[in-house]
């Protein structure tokens, strides 16, 4: 099945990306675009899931704001996170549950991208009964919390590259207390690869996981005009 | 995967018992709980709303996953499932039982007869890999 992947390099403000996958949910809920995977790296955030809880933010909101952290409330589900600058987020915007479904499921399928991803790096992933996401010895390497709406997937996963770890100490990843965060930068030091570089494995492995053919587009580069549309105000 | 013959359907997943008292009774199917995982949490329509056929009532939550339920058909919520505050699990152990969520008076109970049945549910969920 086709389906179509973006590639956006400039650092986005969460609710940007918020506005950005509504507009790509609405037009995938009318098939006028083929589900549709958004890459992006976010400004700092830490970011709540579906009911809000707050006991996972250690530090008060105005802390956040003196270093630079917005506070949002994401429509996910799981718990607290952090995104920043360092970390590839993507957001698959997939129609699951008609024919086309992904019969493994749809949690499954993201943490065995990440897995992948992870292996390409020379990094040994894994995952822990009970607990999403993918996890490495030296602590959780990628996060993922989606909604589903409609049965078109929102949100997704976020895979940290070199992104800066001290922005997961203002918070309690995932509501898991103990258990660490980590990067491919702080596993490999300087034999890290970049985002963009991790962009493509991720891309590469969500393609062949999620049986898509997907057609990369850059932002900013020229765009089937649906696209450009959906994307422009973004 | 389990598609009882005697319930109706919608795309979203949801199935629906016409009771002989004139009240639909509401769930999530065996195939969306087994999509979302584990449920940690739900969030029970209000009883005595009114609601329209196919708009958001419900939100359920698993570890990963947050997903809308929605009406099948327009009418009155009279009932929630309470027990599901403390035993969200209800909904993966039983989905089609004491997992239900919600009981609505339908304006219309001939529109559930215009929902899917259990071979045209079953024919859209994808064949599971065993």
């Amino acid at each position: 099945m086709k389906a179509w992947a973006v590639f956006r390099d400039a650092l986005l403000p969460y609710a940007t990306g918020v506005a950005l996958q509504e507009r790509l949910h609405a037009a995938r809920l009318a098939d006028s675009i083929p589900d549709t995977v958004l890459f992006v790296e976010h400004a700092p955030v830490v970011t709540l899931g579906q009911r809000g809880r707050d006991d996972g933010v250690r530090v008060p909101p105005q802390q956040l704001h003196a270093q630079g952290v917005e506070l949002a409330r994401a429509s996910r589900g799981g718990n607290v996170t952090f995104h920043g600058p360092g970390q590839c987020v993507m957001y698959p915007i997939l129609r699951l549950g008609a024919h086309e479904a992904d019969a493994h499921g749809y949690l499954f399928n993201l943490e065995e991208v990440a897995l992948r991803t992870a292996a390409d790096f020379g990094v040994t992933a894994f995952r822990r009964a009970g607990m999403n996401g993918a996890w490495t010895a030296d602590g959780k390497i990628a996060a993922i919390g989606f909604r589903l709406k409609r049965w078109v997937t929102l949100h997704g996963m976020s895979f940290n590259v070199n992104v800066d770890l001290a922005g997961f100490d203002l918070i309690v990843p995932c509501g898991l207390a103990g258990e660490r965060v980590s990067s491919l930068a702080r596993l490999l030091g300087a034999q890290s690869p970049d985002t963009a570089q991790v962009r493509a494995r991720l891309a590469h492995h969500f393609a062949e996981v999620c049986g898509r053919e997907l057609e990369v587009f850059r932002a900013g580069a020229p765009l089937p005009a649906e696209l450009a549309a959906l994307l422009g105000a973004g | 995967m389990n598609v009882p013959t005697e319930l109706r359907y919608t795309k979203t997943h949801e199935w629906v018992r016409l009771e002989k008292n004139g009240v639909a009774t509401i769930g999530i199917t065996d195939f969306a709980q087994e999509q979302l995982g584990d449920l940690t949490y739900i969030e029970l329509p209000g009883v005595g709303d009114n609601v329209e056929a196919q708009s958001e009532v419900a939100v359920v939550e698993s570890v990963k996953a947050a997903a809308d339920i929605y009406a099948p058909v327009a009418g009155a919520i009279i009932e929630v499932n309470k027990k599901l505050e403390e035993q969200p699990e209800l909904v993966n152990s039983d989905p089609f039982g004491d997992g239900w969520i919600f009981k609505l008076r339908p304006d219309d109970a001939s529109e559930i007869d215009m929902l899917l049945d259990a071979d045209s549910y079953e024919d859209m969920i994808p064949e599971a890999e065993e």
